[in-house]
């Protein structure tokens, strides 16, 4: 009886205590890589730019500062940010402010959750230097044109605005003469990521087609794509550092030129009989149910047409125009609006191009490339990770940041993993990826 | 007020598998790897071979409880971040009556109490799987009254009825924030029943060789009053109504060929061959009375495959009131490649037992047992993308009373 019990009480402690079972990780390992001084360039998703602005939550959890702390992880690191004040409301290039998600009452009276500036206008005071805090690891600029990597004085406001970029001009070394490269280059990196040239096309993008010619993919330093990144890469190596570049994305993936559907007019039978009188001598007609939106084509007979399938309607559309003031229909969308068949084909043609660009210079200089394009491919497509369901839903999805083209910093941290995987793959290191759900999504009131 | 559309897949895991069916309804058959079902030595027999139930002398009331301590570890792929359980100690127990009429009657008649599955995982809080499943609690009590009839001196046969109640509470986090960086959460709970039969043909050709064929029925256990329990932020609060639903599982039926051999009056080797037609569980359903466009009805894909196990343990009686036992088990997972759920991360696994019998007189008798498995398995689940490594320690000291009335 005695041993019996005694046999009880032996088993239970020996399972209370020391029997936790034990896996053991494979060795994190910086392979090739040195990490002592790492540099990040880029634009918007770089930079911290999400939600609509500069703010300090985005520059926290940019990609860049996780790669950081993943690096981190393995070896001994420092990584500093041009930070703005932690309690900002933010401050974007036109003096806006971040968004939040909020309550907004539209034209109908109707209040839906909706992204709402944070504040009346923008964090102007971060616009003042502070530079005297640096220099940087983190030098993503957001609004970076591939072109203006190495322009001396690129955050020059003596220039006098609109001529000089302000993101850059509040940590630049020296307003009048450093640039992006410049700053990089005075550090002497021994590693760096860069993944530029996805604003120069979000550029032409955004303003649906109108804001003139995307940067050519080729020609010199300060003319085509694949000199300027060319040029920047050859300096970035020069004394022996590797890096990651980026490829560049399908921007017309994200969400902010995939949340109006290009037939969401839906008429009665009546408002569809009214246009139909009103349209008739245009040859254009309206039926009960979807229809496409009409907008202004110069090129088309008459100059109004309506909107193919396929084309995209920008987020940037006022929405109470559209319910209340009868834009795309009476009133038709403006080209700006959106991205025809042949601009979104002029979109593709110029990131195959800049791709094929990023490719060759990648393995001309041994950089490790991560794949961000498949990555928003796979956003578009829809994805799960540990049981959260992503997608390029503007909002919802889970990924993008309010703004529907930047990332949230779940998405930053998916971005992170890209890098990663290629430096992981390129420099025979093992470093963690990072764990993508233990960072924020979107914040719900 | 209107809301926006917030589409979630919501995602339900729930399961259980050969981890949760050890057999715990014996300490002597426990001893004994789980063998036993044509080995008549003790009440347990009601639920080993209602068949062999016959071949007791006397009458008999048994109590017995098998605390499991299990711990499970998790190593997130790519990640190498590893979380733990601390769920707490499992109690399965039972609790047997077995009767005759008269004095050495060729009827008998039994009841058995028994818990085949019921226990309690709890993931470390924020651990990386937390959207997937934070806890699950799973009891099930199963009440089989039972008649057992001697047809000759050779041959036995019994049936039982079974009914079950089960409870059941599953929490999850959801990925839905609030502005102080809280996630929402939803716990599913609910009680169920279900009913089934358990029926047993048992042997004796000689005298030194014992052979058992049993059929337990699958038991469909019906979550009729579940209910919904959503914490989310208030902004979503008419998108996650709470409120009933409804869901079902299907505990399996097992089909069991089972052999006994007694060289000699000390020694006794049983085995026992189990076919456990998980088949039946192929997809776990969660009906929600208040369906909202963020809240619908889900069906997720388990698949899992009907699986055997043996089960094979020896005997040793050391003097009239010692005995000594030793058995080991294997059990083939019915959890496929790509369905492995944090809850119950399943493989093909070895049981190791041991365990002691003292007879303290002729109405009195103590069983104690002891079990030990290891379970590692790799996977990445298709629906939720967890991926990494799992392993399961569980160890399982039991302890039961018998007394011959």
């Amino acid at each position: 009886m005695k041993g019996v019990s005694s046999l009880i009480i032996l088993t239970t402690i020996g399972a209370l205590f020391g029997c936790k079972p034990k896996i053991e990780a494979p060795e994190a390992s910086m392979g090739d890589v040195n990490a002592a001084k790492f540099i990040a360039i880029g634009t918007n998703n770089t930079g911290g730019y999400s939600n609509d602005a500069l703010n300090y939550t985005g520059q926290q959890n940019n990609y860049a500062a996780i790669l950081a702390t993943q690096f981190s992880m393995v070896t001994e690191i420092g990584f500093k940010q041009p930070l703005v004040s932690s309690g900002s409301v933010g401050v974007n290039s036109i003096g806006q402010s971040a968004l939040k998600l909020g309550y907004k009452t539209d034209c109908k009276g109707v209040t839906s959750l909706s992204p709402i500036r944070i504040g009346a206008s923008g964090d102007l005071t971060q616009w003042s230097s502070v530079a005297g805090q640096g220099p940087f690891n983190n030098l993503g600029v957001p609004e970076l044109s591939a072109l203006n990597l190495n322009t001396a004085g690129y955050g020059n406001s003596a220039n006098g605005a609109g001529n000089y970029n302000p993101y850059f001009s509040r940590f630049a070394s020296s307003e009048a003469t450093a640039s992006v490269l410049s700053d990089a280059l005075a550090q002497n990196p021994t590693f760096f990521t860069f993944m530029v040239g996805d604003f120069d096309i979000l550029t032409y993008a955004k303003s649906g087609g109108t804001s003139g010619p995307i940067a050519p993919a080729s020609g010199s330093e300060g003319v085509g794509f694949d000199g300027s990144i060319e040029a920047a890469i050859s300096a970035l190596t020069g004394n022996g550092a590797r890096g990651a570049i980026a490829n560049i994305p399908d921007v017309t993936k994200y969400p902010y030129f995939n949340t109006i559907p290009y037939n969401g007019l839906t008429l009665d039978a009546d408002n569809a009989a009214t246009l139909n009188l009103l349209y008739d001598s245009y040859g254009i007609s309206f039926v009960e149910g979807e229809n496409p939106f009409i907008m202004y084509d110069s090129s088309a007979p008459n100059g109004l047409r309506p909107i193919a399938e396929g084309e995209l309607v920008l987020l940037s559309l006022p929405l109470d125009s559209v319910k209340c003031h009868g834009m795309g229909t009476l009133n038709p969308f403006r080209d700006e609006f959106v991205l025809t068949l042949d601009e979104i084909n002029e979109i593709k043609t110029k990131i195959d191009e800049y791709n094929s660009a990023i490719t060759s210079i990648g393995q001309t200089y041994g950089l490790a490339i991560a794949d961000v394009n498949s990555l928003i491919s796979e956003l578009k497509t829809g994805t799960i990770y540990n049981g959260v369901s992503m997608s390029a839903s503007f909002v919802t999805g889970g990924a993008y940041s309010l703004d529907g083209i930047q990332l949230n910093p779940i998405g930053q941290a998916l971005l992170a993993n890209q890098f990663i995987k290629a430096i992981n793959a390129t420099y025979n290191a093992n470093i963690p990826h990072a764990s993508v759900t233990q960072y924020s999504g979107i914040i719900f009131p | 007020m209107k809301k926006k559309i917030i589409a979630l897949i919501f995602l339900p895991t729930l399961g259980f598998s050969q981890g949760f069916q050890v057999n715990f309804q014996g300490q002597a058959q426990q001893g004994m790897g789980g063998a036993g079902s044509a080995y008549a030595q003790d009440a347990a027999i009601l639920f080993f071979n209602p068949g062999g139930a016959a071949f007791q002398h006397g009458n008999e009331i048994s109590v017995g409880i098998t605390p499991t301590f299990s711990k499970i570890t998790f190593l997130e792929d790519n990640t190498n971040i590893t979380a733990n359980t601390n769920s707490p100690v499992g109690t399965p127990f039972t609790a047997y009556g077995l009767f005759e009429i008269k004095e050495e009657s060729r009827l008998k008649l039994g009841l058995a109490v028994y818990t085949p599955f019921g226990s309690t995982v709890q993931w470390e809080d924020e651990w990386v799987g937390r959207f997937a499943i934070t806890r699950l609690q799973l009891l099930s009590i199963f009440v089989q009254p039972t008649v057992s009839f001697r047809i000759t001196d050779k041959i036995g046969l019994g049936a039982g009825f079974v009914y079950s109640y089960g409870k059941v509470n599953l929490q999850r986090d959801l990925p839905l924030q609030d502005a102080e960086g809280n996630y929402g959460s939803v716990e599913l709970s609910g009680t169920g029943n279900g009913f089934g039969f358990n029926v047993g043909l048992y042997v004796q050709p000689t005298e030194h060789v014992n052979v058992g064929v049993t059929y337990r029925s699958q038991v469909n256990m019906k979550l009729q009053e579940g209910n919904a329990d959503f914490t989310v932020p208030s902004s979503l609060e008419d998108n996650f109504p709470d409120g009933p639903f409804t869901s079902s599982i299907p505990l399996p039926s097992v089909f069991t060929l089972a052999v006994a051999v007694k060289p000699n009056d000390k020694l006794t080797i049983a085995f026992d061959g189990n076919y456990v037609n998980w088949n039946a569980y192929d997809t776990l359903a969660f009906d929600y009375e208040n369906n909202t466009s963020s809240l619908e009805d889900t069906k997720s894909a388990r698949n899992y495959v009907s699986s055997i196990s043996a089960r094979l343990g020896g005997e040793y009686k050391f003097t009239e009131k010692i005995t000594a036992r030793l058995g080991f088990a294997y059990a083939i997972s019915p959890v496929q490649n790509g369905y492995v759920t944090p809850e119950t991360p399943d493989n093909n696994r070895f049981n190791y037992t041991a365990g002691v019998g003292y007879k303290l007189n002729e109405k009195l008798l103590f069983n104690a047992s002891f079990l030990f498995t290891q379970v590692k398995r790799k996977d990445t689940n298709l629906e939720t993308g967890l991926s990494g490594q799992f392993k399961t320690h569980v160890f399982a000291p039991g302890f039961a009373i018998t007394y011959k009335l």
